[in-house]
């Protein structure tokens, strides 16, 4: 996939206040189409270059550049509006893109069939499950219509079996939509499933610490061989960043 | 049945998809054919793959959720409706047994039938009817300006900080303020009339609405305004289609609180300011009945009192509550 970039981090740092430095020097270009995951021990500001992106917090150094029109952002709680259907929760979004008021009805069903979800629609998220109410979020992180999508460790609080099956749907939904997605995790396993590239960031100040692109990603699950033959060579190079702490 | 099921579409998967993977690993092509062959072979995938994942993932839903009870009507009955009303009934029936056997002089210790008569003599008489329809229409006019005049002023010390700062305590130290304590203050500024009871029943309602708002817009979980944000909402639409929802079980809690305290201020108002223009209200014929020394009139009065406040309760607010708190999941089954 030879797209040009969609996102463009350049010598990006970011300290909060006068606290010590967590993002020091990162570069990463990200290409148009291209799935990202940040991959990261505690404390390696994974979420904070995620909040730069999509434009939630201002870099200190460096500059980042984003598509024009934003980006999607899907967060670990799903934050569905609790008083509103799955629908609803949606049209939220369409309405707040501005779409004509005919024409949300229609767009949320179909987007909610995009994620399985068509009959879940009249639903409220206290009747949904955890990963039921992550693909309501994902659908109205699609209704958006922003070219990329922004993902903060959004599987981190669902059980494995869910998980690995909300793993195949979002790999759908990218190779269906097209979308940049930059996914977020601390999950070594899910980073080596998910991503077309893995991103190591070091902890304490998080710098890009190694970089794997994996050429053939379909037809992938978390218990191929090939994801954990990479795993172990990631989770390697992050031990390896973890204890340079300990000293 | 189903965790079979589950079982077994896992185990098969796999090598599936390592078949796939093994096809494709196989035929030696240039970059830009093999890009070509892949989207095929990925369509190919996802139509298969698709109807496989949309059936597993229909099934895992049915698993992790239950259906919906439906909330028996007789349950919510036995568990809920006939308690009170039984209690009621044995404390009444007590008290007339009492009456029998004891047998006290009647002008200290009325017989509930006596009361009953009060009543029903009040409403010969249409007092009671007067009475009740000017103090409705007082305490519920005098809520609604409460509201009216509480909504703007909670929302704007919830939004804006240095405000809440600076008037919030003073607010919540009014709530603990009786509003009875208004009552002369009032009477010398607007002399004896509507006004003054107006005047008391705002003072006594509008904390209660206003803190009531501010609670509710303190506990809104700060992610879902982070959500209204990066889905591209505004302040303007950001406090209107997030924050105000988000706070309405608070404001809703707040509301009922300040109608508690409208109907107490504006008895506690028509008890002490009688005369003048102040028409005659259920608080003017709790007074009339104590100069009469009549005080079976007295307990008549204070029963309807009771009634109207538990009657809007359960009419008017605890159903609107109930049903915005399920519609939320903050309220299970209903019967517990």
């Amino acid at each position: 996939m030879s797209g040009q970039a969609a996102i463009r981090i350049e010598q990006l740092g970011k300290r909060f206040g006068a606290g010590p430095l967590v993002l020091d020097d990162v570069n990463l270009s990200i290409e148009s189409g291209e799935f990202v995951c940040l991959l990261g021990a505690s404390g390696c500001g994974k979420s904070t270059l995620l909040n730069l992106i999509a434009g939630l917090d201002r870099p200190t150094t460096g500059a980042i550049d984003v598509p024009a029109e934003g980006a999607a952002v899907m967060f670990q709680e799903s934050a569905l509006m609790p008083w509103l259907t799955a629908r609803q929760n949606v049209e939220l979004a369409l309405r707040l893109r501005g779409v004509a008021r005919t024409a949300r009805r229609a767009e949320a069903l179909e987007l909610l069939d995009t994620v399985n979800l068509a009959d879940a629609a009249e639903k409220r998220p206290h009747e949904l499950s955890g990963g039921m109410r992550q693909r309501v979020a994902l659908a109205r992180a699609l209704a958006q219509d922003r070219p990329v999508l922004l993902m903060d460790e959004p599987f981190a609080a669902l059980d494995a079996i869910t998980r690995d099956l909300l793993h195949e749907e979002l790999e759908r939904v990218w190779r269906r939509t097209g979308r940049t997605i930059v996914f977020v995790t601390h999950n070594v396993r899910e980073a080596a499933r998910l991503g077309q590239r893995v991103v190591l960031l070091s902890s304490r100040p998080g710098r890009v610490a190694g970089e794997w692109r994996i050429a053939e990603t379909s037809g992938r699950r978390i218990e191929s061989p090939e994801v954990a033959a990479l795993s172990i060579e990631i989770t390697e190079q992050l031990r390896k960043e973890i204890r340079r702490n300990a000293a | 049945m189903p965790h079979d099921d589950i079982a077994g579409r896992g185990t098969q998967d796999p090598t599936a998809g390592r078949v796939a993977t093994k096809e494709r690993t196989e035929t030696p092509a240039a970059d830009p054919a093999s890009s070509g062959l892949d989207t095929l072979a990925g369509a190919r995938y996802s139509t298969n793959e698709a109807d496989d994942l949309r059936s597993l993932e229909a099934g895992l839903d049915r698993l992790q959720t239950d259906d919906a009870r439906g909330t028996n009507a007789w349950r919510t009955f036995t568990t809920s409706v006939l308690p009170p009303i039984i209690f009621v009934v044995v404390l009444i029936a007590a008290w007339q047994v009492y009456v029998w056997i004891v047998q006290p002089r009647p002008d200290i210790v009325p017989s509930p039938i006596s009361v009953v008569t009060a009543i029903s003599d009040a409403w010969q008489s249409d007092r009671l009817q007067t009475a009740v329809l000017t103090s409705l229409e007082r305490g519920v006019f005098g809520f609604l300006i409460a509201v009216v005049v509480g909504t703007p002023l909670g929302l704007l010390l919830a939004e804006v900080k240095p405000l809440r700062r600076a008037i919030g305590p003073i607010i919540s130290g009014l709530q603990v303020l009786p509003s009875v304590a208004w009552v002369p203050a009032a009477i010398l500024w607007f002399g004896l009339t509507d006004a003054t009871v107006y005047f008391v029943v705002l003072m006594g309602a509008t904390p209660s609405i206003i803190n009531g708002l501010i609670s509710g817009v303190e506990q809104v979980p700060p992610q879902l305004r982070r959500v209204g944000t990066v889905l591209g909402a505004g302040p303007a639409r950001l406090a209107t289609l997030v924050v105000l929802p988000a706070a309405l079980p608070g404001y809703v809690a707040g509301l009922k609180q300040g109608w508690a305290f409208s109907w107490r201020s504006l008895m506690a108002a028509e008890i002490i300011a009688t005369g003048g223009t102040i028409g005659f209200g259920l608080g003017s014929m709790l007074d009339q009945s104590r100069e009469l020394a009549d005080l079976a009139g007295v307990l008549a009065t204070i029963l309807v009192i009771l009634a109207i406040g538990i009657l809007i309760e359960l009419v008017f607010f605890a159903p609107l509550e109930r049903r915005m708190l399920r519609r939320r999941g903050l309220l299970q089954g209903g019967t517990k």
